[in-house]
C-alpha cells in the first residue's frame, strides 16, 4: 500500500476547525483520546459530532488544526492512508458483494496474507459466520450492523469510528448491541470513537463522553461525573433530566453559596457551582429529590409545591410538581414503603434534597 | 366467477371461505391488464404472426408482388447467406456505437450524479434536449456536420489526418451518427443507477484502503452495472436494426441489415418474404445475443 501510514498511540485533535461556507461545523476543538478507550461524542444533530468523526476518518479535511495518532500527523492524508476504519450510519455495506467479500474487502486491498483467516475470525467475533455467502440485502438491520462492525474490525485499525451505529435498530436490539459492542471493544482493546445523539447509549458504553454543542465541546468526562456535575446549562439539560431554577446569588454560608430562586433560598456547594456571583442556574437531579407530605426537620433546601401529575412506574412512582417559581420539577418516590405516600394531583407536597447534590451553572 | 356462482347456489358452503374475495381481486388485475394486452395483441402479436407467415411464402413466378401460402425456407436461407455481410456490419457498427456511447456516457453520467451540484438539472436538460427535434432532422444535421465542405472534414484534411479525404458516406460517419443518436439511452440508465447509489458506500471503499481508482473499479462500477446493462441494451438493440443513419450518412455500398429490410419491403418488387425472413432472423439473433449478454453480466440481486 503506497501511502499507508502506520501510526500507533493516542488520538489527538489539535485546534481543529471545519467550516462549510459561512457555517462553522466544528469550532476549534481539542481532544485527547487515550489508546484503547471507548470514547463517545454526544450531541444533538448539527452539533458537529459527525463532522469531527469524518475528519478523523479523513473523509473531510479540517479547515484548520491537526489530527494525530501517536506522533504521526494524519492531517491531509486520504482515508485509505489512515489506520482508521468506520462503521457507517446505515452500515453502507457493498450491495454487490456477499458478506464474506464485504468483510474481506479491507484486508484484500492491503494484500494481507491471512485474509481468509482474518475474515473468518471477524465474522466469528460478531457471530455472523453462518451468513458468509448471503448478500447484505438478505440480512436484517441488526445482522447488517454486525457485518459492518466485522468489516471495520477485521483491519485491526488503530481507531474504530462508529457513526450512530445503533440508530436504525429497535430498542431491544439496540440494548443487545450496546452490550455486544462493549464486549467486543474490551476483547479487541481498540480505541472506539462512538458518535451518538442518544445520551443513554453514550453513558452506558463509553469510558469518556464529550458533550458537543454548536461545534464546541461543552464538557468532557466520565459519564457519572458529567451527570453528577454538569458545567453548562446545555449539559445539565441534555444529559439526563434536571430540575432547574434561575436564581441570584445573595450570600455565602461556609462552603456554600446561597442563591435566591424567586423567593426560595437554596444552597449550592461552592465547589459545585461554576458561578459565584450574579445569576446562576440552580439544578438538582430528580432522583436526588425526596417527596414528603410535611415539611422535613432542619430548614433549608426544601420547597413546597403542588402535585400536577402522578405516574406509577413499578420500581418507583414519578411525580411532576408545580413549583412556586413557575417551573415544574420531576421527582421519584421509590416504591419500598409498606404505606406509600399515595399522592394525588392537587396535593401539596414538600420537596427536599441534600445541598451536596445541587449544582450551579451559568444561567 | 365460478366460485361466486358456486357460493350462491350452495348455501351449505363454508361461510369463512375466502374464495369470492380472492376471485374478485384476481379479476381486478385482469381488467387492469386488458387495455395493454389488447394493444399488444392487435398491434404487436397479430402483425408478428402475419410477418411469420409472410416470411414463409413463395412468390408466383411471373407475377411480381403476388405470393401464395407456403413453407418456403429458401427465404431464410437467402437471408442467412446473401445478407450475412449485412448482418455482420449491423452488429459490428451497433457494437462499436454501443462501446463509444458507453465511453462517452459513463463519465458524463458520473459527473452528473456526483460532481454537477447545482448544474445537474441543466446537464440533464442538455442530455434530453435533442429529443425535442426529430430523429431524422438530427441525423440530417450530422450529414451537414460531417460533409466534405464542413469544418470537421475541413480541419482534419488541413491537418492531413483524414486518409480517405472524407467522413461523410463512410462507416465512420454511420457509427458516429449511431453513437450520437442513442447516447441519451446510455446516459440516463447509468445516471439513474449512479444517482441511486448511497454515497456512504463509495466512501466506505476509501475507508477500507481502496484508493480512488480501486474504489471505482471495485465499488462504484459494479454498483452501476444494472444501469450499464440497461444502457447497452437500449443502445445496441435499436442501433442494430437502424437504417436511417446508414441511409443519410453511410456509403452507397456496404449497407446494414436494416437498409436491406427497408429496400426489400419498399423498393424491390416481390421482396416481402425475404424482408420478413430478414426481420425474423435479426430479431432471433438479437434475442440470442441479449440472452447471452444478460446471462454473463446480469446482476439480478441489484435490480
Amino acid at each position: 500500500m503506497a501511502g499507508f501510514r502506520e501510526a500507533s498511540g493516542d488520538l489527538q485533535l489539535e485546534s481543529v476547525t471545519k467550516t462549510f461556507g459561512d457555517f462553522t461545523a466544528v469550532d476549534d476543538i481539542d481532544l485527547h483520546v487515550p489508546r484503547g478507550s471507548f470514547f463517545a461524542l454526544l450531541g444533538p444533530s448539527g452539533c458537529g459530532k459527525t463532522t469531527t468523526l469524518r475528519m478523523i476518518a479523513g473523509l473531510e479535511q479540517p479547515t484548520a488544526g491537526r489530527v494525530l495518532i501517536g506522533d504521526t500527523d494524519l492531517t491531509g492524508s486520504r482515508p485509505y492512508e489512515r489506520p482508521v476504519n468506520t462503521v457507517f450510519q446505515s452500515y453502507a455495506l457493498f450491495p454487490h458483494l456477499n458478506i464474506r467479500d464485504n468483510v474481506a474487502f479491507g484486508p484484500k486491498r492491503r494484500k494481507a496474507a491471512d485474509t481468509a483467516k482474518r475474515t473468518d475470525d471477524a465474522l466469528e467475533l460478531v457471530q455472523m459466520s453462518g451468513f458468509a455467502t448471503r448478500k447484505p440485502s438478505q440480512l436484517s438491520g441488526g445482522q447488517q450492523q454486525r457485518v459492518a462492525l466485522a468489516r471495520a474490525l477485521v483491519n485491526h485499525p488503530e481507531v474504530l469510528l462508529l457513526d450512530e451505529p445503533l440508530g436504525a435498530l429497535d430498542l431491544k436490539l439496540r440494548r443487545e448491541m450496546q452490550v455486544e459492542l462493549k464486549r467486543i471493544q474490551t476483547e479487541v482493546g481498540l480505541t472506539f470513537i462512538h458518535v451518538t445523539h442518544d445520551q443513554e447509549e453514550a453513558m452506558t458504553m463509553a469510558d469518556t463522553v464529550a458533550v458537543m454543542n454548536r461545534g464546541h465541546i461543552e464538557q468532557l468526562g466520565a459519564p457519572a461525573a458529567l451527570y453528577d456535575l454538569p458545567r453548562t446549562r446545555f449539559v445539565a439539560n441534555f444529559l439526563g433530566q434536571a430540575n432547574t431554577g434561575v436564581g441570584i446569588i445573595k450570600d455565602t454560608d461556609g462552603d456554600h453559596i446561597v442563591a435566591d430562586v424567586l423567593g426560595t433560598p437554596v444552597k449550592i456547594l461552592k465547589s459545585r457551582s461554576q458561578v459565584h456571583d450574579g445569576e446562576v442556574l440552580f439544578g438538582v437531579r430528580p432522583e436526588k429529590v425526596t417527596v414528603s407530605r410535611t415539611q422535613p426537620e432542619g430548614a433549608g433546601n426544601d420547597v413546597k409545591g403542588v402535585v400536577r401529575d402522578v405516574s406509577f412506574l413499578g420500581v418507583a412512582t414519578s411525580y411532576l410538581v408545580d413549583m412556586p417559581s413557575g417551573t415544574t420539577w420531576s421527582c421519584y418516590e421509590q416504591n419500598l414503603d409498606v404505606e406509600p405516600l399515595d399522592l394525588r394531583p392537587g396535593d401539596e407536597v414538600w420537596l427536599t434534597w441534600n445541598a451536596g447534590h445541587a449544582f450551579g451553572v451559568p444561567a | 366467477m365460478t366460485a361466486l356462482a358456486h357460493a350462491a347456489v350452495d348455501p351449505g358452503a363454508d361461510p369463512a371461505a375466502p374464495a369470492p374475495r380472492a376471485t374478485k381481486r384476481s379479476w381486478t388485475a385482469y381488467v387492469l391488464l386488458l387495455p395493454g394486452a389488447l394493444w399488444l395483441g392487435v398491434f404487436f402479436l397479430l402483425p408478428l404472426v402475419q410477418l411469420a407467415s409472410v416470411s414463409l411464402q413463395s412468390r408466383y413466378p411471373g407475377f411480381p408482388g403476388y405470393y401464395y401460402r407456403d413453407v418456403n425456407l429458401d427465404n431464410y436461407a437467402s437471408a442467412l447467406t446473401d445478407y450475412a455481410p449485412h448482418f455482420a456490419r449491423s452488429f459490428l457498427y451497433a457494437g462499436l456505437a454501443t462501446l463509444l456511447a458507453f465511453v462517452v456516457a459513463y463519465p458524463l453520467a458520473y459527473a452528473m450524479a456526483f460532481k454537477a451540484g447545482r448544474w445537474r438539472n441543466l446537464m440533464m436538460i442538455c442530455v434530453i434536449a435533442p429529443f425535442f427535434t426529430s430523429f431524422i432532422l438530427r441525423t440530417f444535421a450530422w450529414s451537414q456536420i460531417l460533409a466534405d465542405e464542413g469544418w470537421v472534414a475541413g480541419t482534419l484534411n488541413f491537418l492531413h489526418l483524414l486518409p480517405g479525404g472524407n467522413i461523410i458516406n463512410t462507416p465512420v460517419a454511420v457509427i458516429a451518427g449511431l453513437t450520437y443518436n442513442f447516447l441519451p439511452f446510455m446516459v440516463l440508465p447509468i445516471y439513474a443507477s449512479l444517482e441511486r447509489a448511497d454515497p456512504r458506500v463509495i466512501e466506505a471503499g476509501g475507508d477500507l484502503y481502496a484508493n480512488g481508482f480501486t474504489t471505482f473499479r471495485t465499488v462504484t462500477l459494479p454498483m452501476s452495472m444494472p444501469g450499464v446493462l440497461a444502457g447497452t441494451l437500449l443502445t445496441f438493440i435499436p442501433a442494430a436494426g437502424d437504417f436511417v443513419n446508414m441511409e443519410l450518412l453511410g456509403p452507397q455500398r456496404g449497407k446494414m441489415v436494416g437498409n436491406v429490410i427497408n429496400d426489400q419491403f419498399l423498393a424491390i418488387p416481390g421482396g416481402y418474404p425475404v424482408a420478413a425472413a430478414l426481420s425474423f432472423t435479426l430479431m432471433a439473433a438479437i434475442l440470442v445475443m441479449v440472452f447471452l449478454y444478460v446471462r454473463r453480466f446480469g446482476t439480478e440481486e441489484l435490480v
